[in-house]
């Protein structure tokens, strides 16, 4: 109540100014994860670049889920007109900004044939088309109706011909980029303009922007992850997919959020900014979107399981055998009935020793989601339906994993220093700082 | 007139704002009262810190409503529409019953039917959850009933409008007529009440 209450003499002027010098020790380790998995990568990459172009998409999409998190809480939190998470608001900022190094990570899956190839396999059907397009009239579309003559399957991807071409599928891969780093860049640069001459103007515009870019937000979520995931095997689709992978971005992001701020409050960051009450809201908000996972994996499944047509059910048929159907079996428990046991106490959810492993579980259980999403298609894919999983090509997938996890960790702790931890001069700080719920 | 029976239920003291009732009700549980309760116009923050409220049981009671309705709809599907019950050596009550498997779709009879039996679950977790809810709270907080002895006090009706009322019951342990009122007076209170019902 009003006697404890924080006002504006107890925090300091300017805000709280991240030395990252204080967090050098795990800085480092992340920078040194990510030169050692870069490492790795280059390795496999050059000695099986067909198995490592599934790791690093892997690891890739893991980092893009973060980033599309992180700017969905931002969103969300102007566009609902919000006020207890302005304690926190900076950390997402932070969070979305690693969108460039992200798309630079992702450069390769765009630009480099090598690692297409195995991938997505209707690239290598169109390229063929391209090449044979002189005897059809310069059409595409009509090669690879040609081509459809000898090989029906390919009767699929000439029906999603408009959607799924190269050039389409580069273009918005770029857009897909852009519309995050616009997002992020837009709102990160309102809240620190605020820091420098507190106008609440940046507050109600952020808002305005916040309710519009909601939506091309929504669809790049979707179609990235169509793009990308989906369109692995391209005569598979479910209409739950793109609301599927969001489900997961909201969850990750916010585990990694409440470990960063737990990791900056041990660091003497935060103290009189972030209470209890905030754990409870974080925690609060993971465990709906623990549930909402659930929800929306558990229909995907249901629906298609129910139709059982032929060309829905490979997805699930592929992750029910041999030693992926433990994963599928680990990921119901691990990735739903864990977290929803351990979160449904609301005493829990203010321990923030507890909250970490909570967290360091999901973060862990989102990779394996991500994980169990891509690398079931490289077997078929790469070997021509001949094995169902590629011995030694985890390798791979690890180094993938160490070096994208690294470099991005390293970027996004790094670039905690670069203002105040928290946006000292907006004007519901005190509001978010007294919250209780 | 005064022949009527009469019980004493406790005192009524007001206080003028929320900020007096909080610091009040802080001092009335440190001074260790069991049976005692605030009344305002309005829900108070922190009110339920300040009172020492230990945790509603009645999450306790949710969740296993919520289990109950998930076994509810298990058992009712699984006994209605598969063999289930005989896979696990309880095929008596498949007969008990008279029940037998429904085959749809050439999905199997046994237990792995069960993805198209979680949406039941899922709705008659909620449904049982939702009733244990509101009968568990009305349950616990004793309504519905016809009356309370605070409607004899004749100020006690502010308290829906512009009054912070602290009520000490006579039952509780530490209650005595003269120490609860010099008490309630120290802490602030004013138009200190013996409210008394006619039994």
């Amino acid at each position: 109540m009003s006697h404890h209450a924080i006002t504006f003499n107890d925090l300091p002027e300017g805000g709280e100014k991240f030395d990252t010098a204080k967090g050098s020790k795990l800085i480092g380790a992340f920078l040194v994860t990510g030169l050692i998995g870069l490492v790795g990568s280059l390795w496999k990459y050059s000695t099986d670049s067909d198995s490592f172009a599934y790791s690093w998409l892997f690891a890739v999409f893991l980092a893009f889920t973060v980033v599309v998190g992180a700017c969905f809480w931002m969103l969300l939190h102007s566009a609902s007109n919000s006020a207890w998470g302005v304690a926190i608001r900076r950390i997402w900022e932070n969070m979305s900004s690693v969108v460039l190094v992200v798309f630079l990570l992702a450069l390769p899956l765009l630009t480099v044939k090598k690692l297409q190839a195995p991938l997505w396999e209707w690239m290598g059907l169109e390229r063929q088309a391209i090449e044979n397009v002189e005897a059809h009239g310069g059409d595409v579309k009509q090669a690879l109706h040609h081509m459809a003559e000898a090989n029906p399957h390919v009767h699929v991807l000439l029906s999603k011909f408009g959607y799924l071409n190269l050039r389409g599928w580069s273009i918005r891969f770029v857009i897909y980029f852009a519309v995050l780093w616009f997002i992020g860049r837009t709102l990160r640069r309102k809240s620190v303009a605020q820091d420098q001459d507190g106008d609440i103007k940046h507050t109600i515009k952020a808002r305005a922007f916040s309710c519009i870019m909601l939506f091309p937000f929504a669809l790049t979520a979707t179609f990235a992850s169509v793009d990308w995931l989906m369109s692995l095997d391209f005569s598979w689709f479910s209409t739950m997919w793109g609301v599927y992978i969001f489900a997961g971005c909201a969850w990750v992001s916010m585990a990694i959020t409440i470990l960063t701020v737990t990791w900056l409050r041990s660091l003497g960051y935060l103290n009189h900014i972030v209470t209890d009450e905030h754990y409870h809201l974080m925690g609060k908000l993971l465990f709906a979107f623990t549930v909402f996972w659930a929800y929306i994996a558990f229909s995907q499944y249901f629906l298609i399981w129910y139709a059982n047509i032929t060309e829905e059910t490979r997805f699930f048929l592929t992750r029910n055998t041999e030693s992926w159907r433990s994963l599928s079996i680990f990921i119901l428990f691990g990735h739903f009935v864990i977290p929803f046991i351990l979160l449904l106490s609301q005493p829990r959810k203010k321990q923030t020793a507890k909250m970490v492993w909570i967290c360091l579980w999901i973060i862990a259980m989102h990779i394996v989601d991500i994980y169990w999403n891509v690398i079931p298609e490289r077997g078929p894919s790469v070997t021509h339906g001949e094995t169902w999983i590629i011995p030694g090509a985890w390798v791979g997938d690890v180094f993938a994993l160490l070096a994208v996890v690294g470099i991005v960790g390293y970027v996004f702790l790094r670039g905690l220093g670069k203002s105040s931890l928290y946006p000292w001069r907006d004007p519901r700080l005190l509001e978010s700082i007294n919250v209780v719920n | 007139m005064s022949t009527t029976l009469k019980r004493v239920h406790g005192y009524l003291a007001e206080f003028d704002n929320p900020q007096d009732l909080y610091h009040a009700a802080e001092k009335v549980s440190e001074a260790g009262y069991q049976r005692w309760d605030v009344h305002s116009p309005f829900p108070i923050h922190g009110m339920d810190t300040a009172m020492k409220n230990p945790r509603s049981k009645l999450p306790w009671l949710v969740f296993f409503g919520g289990m109950a309705g998930t076994a509810t709809a298990f058992t009712l599907q699984t006994l209605t529409q598969t063999t289930f019950w005989g896979d696990i050596g309880l095929g008596f009550i498949e007969r008990l019953a008279e029940t037998y498997p429904t085959v749809v779709q050439a999905k199997p009879t046994d237990f792995f039917t069960i993805p198209a039996f979680f949406p039941v679950m899922f709705e008659l977790t909620i449904l049982f959850a939702a009733f244990t809810t509101l009968f568990g709270l009305l349950g616990l907080i004793g309504l519905p009933r016809l009356n309370h002895p605070l409607f004899a006090s004749k100020q006690f009706p502010k308290f829906s409008d512009d009054g912070f009322f602290v009520c000490i019951e006579a039952r509780d342990a530490k209650f005595t007529q003269e120490g609860t009122k010099s008490f309630l007076q120290e802490i602030g209170g004013k138009n200190i009440e013996l409210v008394e019902d006619e039994i």
